[in-house]
């Protein structure tokens, strides 16, 4: 068979993650790969993010095609609500379900993870936010975005609210899966702003109007941050403060559910 | 003229953006008429005529060809063409006659957008030379499309109007807009 029009380019493209390989070998469910590369449509387009899904294991290649579809296209379309709401998402480029390819902008700056105490511990060499480092300099200092750790939090908050709003659960909030855009990156038609706080990595997420659900997206980036970031606490509890003060009215009974979280969180810790 | 090519594929789309263009009815019923005729007149409009107020930038207009070559790269053309397919493309619901009314040529419009999609092998200057047989307008420079744009009527047809008014100043709200125009167009495969 002739090489798809995907599959050459992923062949232009430039790997920028083995280690998401492995990490996401690791934690998804069944034997899903994901690769991940930076690559470009066109001469004149701006950069993209490729997401590649594949199966290790061809055991029931209908299956696992429909399984990669349904991945992609729910990534997509998530993407599509968010940005059609105003949270920011980086936009869609591409998406060819059948070879399990998902184009996105690519963001020009460094995750949240980089950019906290304690996010560059524990990587390896082939880690993608170092890739990012070698392509554009120094990404990893706060300072060169022009916000505070507290304001950094702020924003984290208030852009989780926003998705939340419109009933979006991501399923995966961890700093990882949130970058800060570089000033550099900001065009001259736009520029009120320095930066921007943009969630990624929607390929575990769903609709959901229940207060329970959105209580777990938390309780999980609660957890995310007091296990990569040492004195979290602070921090976590400016990321609500902001989050609280959006969602308004919301607030009281996600707080309420947010509790009975972390209760159950730590009885099933103790039990073991 | 304008050219679109990708890094991992063949094909070149030639573009040229005419405006104003001149009885765009008589264009109109020159496709509806080829469509029943012998080859050669089909050849000759055979283009992807395209309303270019409904677009909003060139990334837009790439993001539909390309999209149209991948679907047809997979033997999935939803429309009878790879020409057809751009229309459909950037409509944003799977319904064909709305796609090609609102996209497409019509009575009304004044500028307009046209396309070929061929192989590398196609010489430029022979496909402008066939674009402007068809088309009787004024050919400028896709610079221009900025100022052809109605940003109205995109927003009404991406049901974007309550959205964008909370962008506030005017280059905010078409930014918000043109990615919103691509990201649903490049997710036209996967569109519920
Ligand atoms: N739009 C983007 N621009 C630049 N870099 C990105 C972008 N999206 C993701 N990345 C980088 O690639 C890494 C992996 O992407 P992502 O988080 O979407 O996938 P994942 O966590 O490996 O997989 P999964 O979807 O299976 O959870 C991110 O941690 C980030 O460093
Ligand atoms: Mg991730």
């Amino acid at each position: 068979m002739a090489v798809s029009l995907s599959q050459s380019l992923i062949q232009t493209s430039l790997p920028i993650s083995q280690g998401a390989e492995a990490a996401s070998y690791l934690r998804s469910f069944s034997d899903s790969i994901l690769k991940v590369y930076k690559a470009q449509l066109s001469p004149e387009s701006p950069p993209i993010l490729l997401k590649y899904r594949f199966k290790k294991h061809y055991r029931h290649p209908n299956l696992d095609l429909n399984l990669t579809r349904s991945r992609i296209a729910g990534e997509a379309r998530a993407l599509l609500k968010c940005l059609r709401s105003g949270v920011n998402v980086p936009g869609i480029r591409m998406v060819d379900a059948t070879d399990g390819v998902l184009g996105i902008d690519w963001i020009d700056g460094q995750s949240v993870r980089k950019l906290l105490p304690g996010g560059t511990e524990d990587d390896g060499p082939d880690d993608p936010e170092n890739q990012n480092d070698t392509q554009a300099g120094n990404y990893n200092d706060l300072k060169e975005y022009g916000v505070s750790v507290d304001g950094l939090m702020k924003m984290v908050g208030i852009e989780i609210a926003k998705m939340h709003r419109v009933d979006v659960i991501h399923g995966d909030l961890t700093t990882s899966n949130m970058m800060l855009r570089h000033p550099k990156s900001f065009s001259s038609s736009v520029t009120t702003l320095t930066t921007e706080l943009v969630l990624i990595d929607f390929g575990l997420s769903y609709q959901s109007t229940l207060t329970e659900d959105k209580a777990v997206d938390l309780y999980v980036l609660e957890r995310a941050f007091s296990s990569t970031h040492p004195d979290s606490e602070p921090m976590f509890t400016s990321v609500l403060a902001a989050y609280a003060n959006t969602m308004g009215k919301d607030w009281p009974a996600i707080k309420n559910r947010l509790d009975d979280v972390r209760l159950r969180g730590r009885k099933r810790s103790m039990v073991g | 003229m304008e050219s679109f090519r990708f890094n991992h594929n063949d094909n070149v789309a030639y573009a040229l953006l005419f405006s104003p263009v001149n009885d765009p009815g008589k264009i109109k019923q020159r496709i509806i008429d080829a469509a029943k005729a012998d080859d050669q007149d089909r050849d000759a409009v055979n283009f992807s005529f395209i309303e270019a107020s409904l677009i909003t930038s060139r990334l837009h207009l790439e993001t539909a060809i390309h999209q149209a070559i991948i679907v047809e790269s997979q033997g999935s053309l939803r429309t009878k063409t790879i020409h057809s397919e751009i229309l459909f493309a950037l409509n944003p619901t799977n319904n064909i006659t709305e796609a090609i009314r609102r996209y497409g040529v019509s009575e009304t419009s004044k500028s307009l957008i046209v396309v070929q999609i061929t192989d590398s092998s196609a010489s430029a200057s022979d496909v402008e030379t066939k674009m402007k047989a068809v088309v009787d307008g004024v050919v400028v420079s896709f610079r221009e499309l900025a100022t052809v744009t109605d940003w109205d009527r995109v927003k009404k047809y991406l049901k974007l109007d309550k959205e964008a008014k909370e962008k506030g100043d005017l280059a905010r709200t078409q930014a918000f807009i043109d990615s919103v125009a691509i990201s649903s167009v490049a997710m036209k495969s996967v569109m519920q």
